[in-house]
């Protein structure tokens, strides 16, 4: 059995990107602190100013539009910055969902809406906060590619600068000679230790601002794009659960049927001939024995039927030697040729199993009643958690998951079962039947995605 | 002749044992589950086990598994398997051995009484038999470019026949022509198949249904 695992997928490595992850990095965090200092400044000025305006004039009315108008620059300064973080965090980009006044909502409280909005005061909490953490990771980063910079460029215009008899320098106070060599060593070993340290500086610092505003601006949006998730799962598995049910109604109701029309009919009709032919036996011996093999006939047949009807409910083959060897056992007995592409599989969760093999079965049933094919194929795959069952058919095609049909009940059993079912069948064929299968933990949720 | 019979079904069974004790069998052992089945046959050594497929304490495929161990235990030791449903992969088990002396029908068959006296016969014989569904199941399994499709219908009549396990002269009986006639149609469809003809009734049932089931 192979299995593929999607590759995970790296934020940051989704673009084809030059140059040492490192070194890019450096030069992305850079970016952001630098870019983020007159932002920032830009930021806390104008919010400040209206923020303060409104809030100082609200007792005249007009205070509150300035107020509100404050909190929708700030979602616009919030919106550049959650743009910006992905890079220095090296993780998706979060959209924020902001509150929305209900469409029948009068003028005043459509204005008002941003105001009952949590996130738009973090919002604007967050361009007020952002501003001393921005003048200090900015001081930070310029001074240390500053020194880093001057100290390993030293060599090359140390020996312009003119040095006159007065000067005394950190080499002297080290007890040293002030010369141009000892000069040269001092500066390039100290320009170096900051240029090795530069990258972990600047990523400390991009990642304490960047982490600001995540927290900031992302938490409430990710909690709550979190819970959707869950009301959504909750909603499938209940969904799921009620395909289960009708599923299993329409199948016993149909078993009740088959059984009613079909073998009862047939054991009341053995039961009477056995009757008539008790009569005969001592008036006429040969009108006995013609009516003692009807009756025979009639047991076979009602043998037959009941295997048929089992089949239908649990195939015993399916369940002593799993798919591959039910699936071959079904295309012994269609109409039509069957080729059949199935890799090894391990033993399955038993519903997984079913339900690959009923699709299978109602397909290739359907295809023997409508289709006309004279061939068909039959393919299984596994791939990590899903099962992939492919049933095509050379026929005249027109099969449909309309009501009433065998394929519709099969859609709801793969609902049941958690999976998928599509029919491509055009008029004029050919028909192409694929369901996928979750191979595990067909009735827990699965995990959370994304 | 000593029969051991194995069937869960206690209805079935005690039916089986009054039928073949009615013919002048023997039965020397009935049991109800699969190492019960393999420790009669170790012990009893029978001339021939009837045996259920379905069967305690795994409720499987437990009597197909008691017969492959028995066959191993004492090879050629004669099986007939009884069962409700009949599939090719469980024929194919216990045909892998190719040493004959087995038979695998549906129970249904049973109510045939005289057939099904013949089959066991058959198979306590040396000789294979196996159900006409079993042997309609091999019939379609095949692809393009068969060579089955250059047969008549008559000789598929006949090539069924003979991977039931049945002679010449059953053959002939059954298809109500002259065994000549039969023999004509063996030695087309061997020509056709490019089978080796041979006149050993078992070894020649055992090349068909190993064509078949190629």
């Amino acid at each position: 059995m192979t299995t593929i695992s999607a590759p995970t997928r790296d934020h940051a490595g989704d673009r084809q990107e030059l140059g040492h992850p490192r070194l890019r990095q450096l030069g992305i965090d850079t970016r952001y602190v630098l870019v983020g200092f007159p932002l920032a400044i830009i930021t806390f000025a104008v919010l400040l100013t209206t923020f303060v305006l409104g809030v100082s004039t609200l007792f005249i009315v007009v205070g509150l539009p300035i107020t509100v108008g404050a909190l929708y620059i700030a979602r616009m300064f919030a919106f550049a910055e959650r743009a910006r973080i992905p890079g220095v965090l090296r993780e998706p980009l979060v959209p924020a969902t902001y509150k929305q006044a209900a469409p029948d909502a009068g003028p005043w409280r459509k204005m008002l809406t941003p105001m009952t909005d949590g996130q738009s005061w973090l919002d604007l909490l967050h361009g007020i906060v952002r501003f001393p953490v921005a003048i200090a990771t900015f001081v930070i980063i310029v001074t240390w590619w500053s020194i880093a910079i001057a100290g390993v460029l030293y060599p090359l215009y140390g020996w312009s600068i003119p040095y006159g008899p007065e000067y005394r320098d950190l080499v002297d106070l080290m007890g040293y000679q002030s010369t141009t060599g000892t000069r040269t060593t001092f500066n390039v070993i100290v320009g170096a230790v900051f240029a090795v340290t530069l990258p972990f500086v600047v990523r400390g610092c991009a990642l304490a601002e960047a982490g600001i505003a995540r927290a900031m601006l992302t938490a409430l949006p990710r909690l709550r794009a979190e819970m959707a998730g869950l009301t959504t799962q909750a909603h499938t598995a209940q969904r799921r659960t009620a395909a289960a049910v009708s599923a299993e109604a329409v199948a016993l109701r149909k078993l009740e049927r088959d059984i009613h029309d079909g073998p009862q009919q047939r054991l009341v009709r053995l039961a009477v001939d056995l009757g008539r032919a008790q009569h005969q036996l001592d008036s006429d011996p040969a009108a006995a024995r013609a009516t003692m093999d009807e009756a025979l006939a009639q047991a076979r047949e009602t043998l037959a039927e009941l295997r048929t009807l089992s089949r239908g409910i649990a195939p015993p083959i399916l369940t002593d030697r799993g798919l591959a060897a039910a699936t071959a056992a079904l295309a012994a007995r269609a109409t039509a040729p069957v080729e059949l592409d199935i890799a090894e599989l391990d033993r399955l969760a038993p519903l997984a199993e079913q339900t690959a093999y009923f699709v299978i079965a109602e397909a290739l049933a359907n295809m023997a009643k409508h289709s006309g094919a004279t061939t068909a194929r039959v393919a299984v795959r596994q791939s990590g958690d899903t099962l992939e069952v492919t049933v095509s058919d050379n026929g005249r095609g027109g099969a449909h998951l309309a009501k009433g049909h065998g394929l519709a009940g099969l859609a709801d059993r793969l609902h049941a079962a958690g999976g998928e079912l599509w029919v491509s069948s055009p008029e004029g064929g050919p028909t192409k039947i694929r369901a996928e299968i979750p191979v595990s933990a067909p009735n827990g949720m699965g995990a959370p995605t994304g | 002749m000593r029969v051991v019979i194995a069937d869960d079904a206690v209805l079935l069974r005690e039916g089986l044992v009054r039928l073949l004790t009615e013919q002048g069998h023997d039965v020397v052992a009935a049991v109800g589950d699969g190492p019960g089945l393999i420790a009669a046959a170790a012990e009893l050594t029978p001339d021939v086990c009837i045996v259920d497929v379905r069967m305690p304490p795994s409720h499987t495929d437990e009597g197909l598994r008691a017969a492959v161990a028995i066959r191993t235990a004492r090879p050629g030791a004669p099986v007939l398997v009884l069962s409700q449903y009949v599939e090719v992969s469980y024929a194919d088990d216990l045909l892998a051995d190719r040493r004959g002396a087995v038979g695998y029908l549906l129970k249904d068959r049973v109510a045939a009484i005289d057939e099904f006296l013949t089959s066991l016969d058959r198979v306590a014989g040396g000789g294979t038999v196996l159900d006409p569904e079993v042997v309609a199941q091999l019939l379609v399994r095949r692809r393009a470019h068969d060579p089955l499709q250059t047969l008549t219908p008559r000789e598929r009549e006949v090539l069924a026949l003979m991977a039931e396990g049945r002679s010449n002269t059953a053959i002939a009986r059954h298809l109500v022509i002259s065994e000549g006639a039969v023999e004509k149609h063996v030695s087309n469809i061997f020509g056709k198949l490019d089978l080796p003809p041979d006149e050993e009734l078992n070894r020649r049932v055992l090349a068909v249904l190993a064509f078949l089931r190629s």
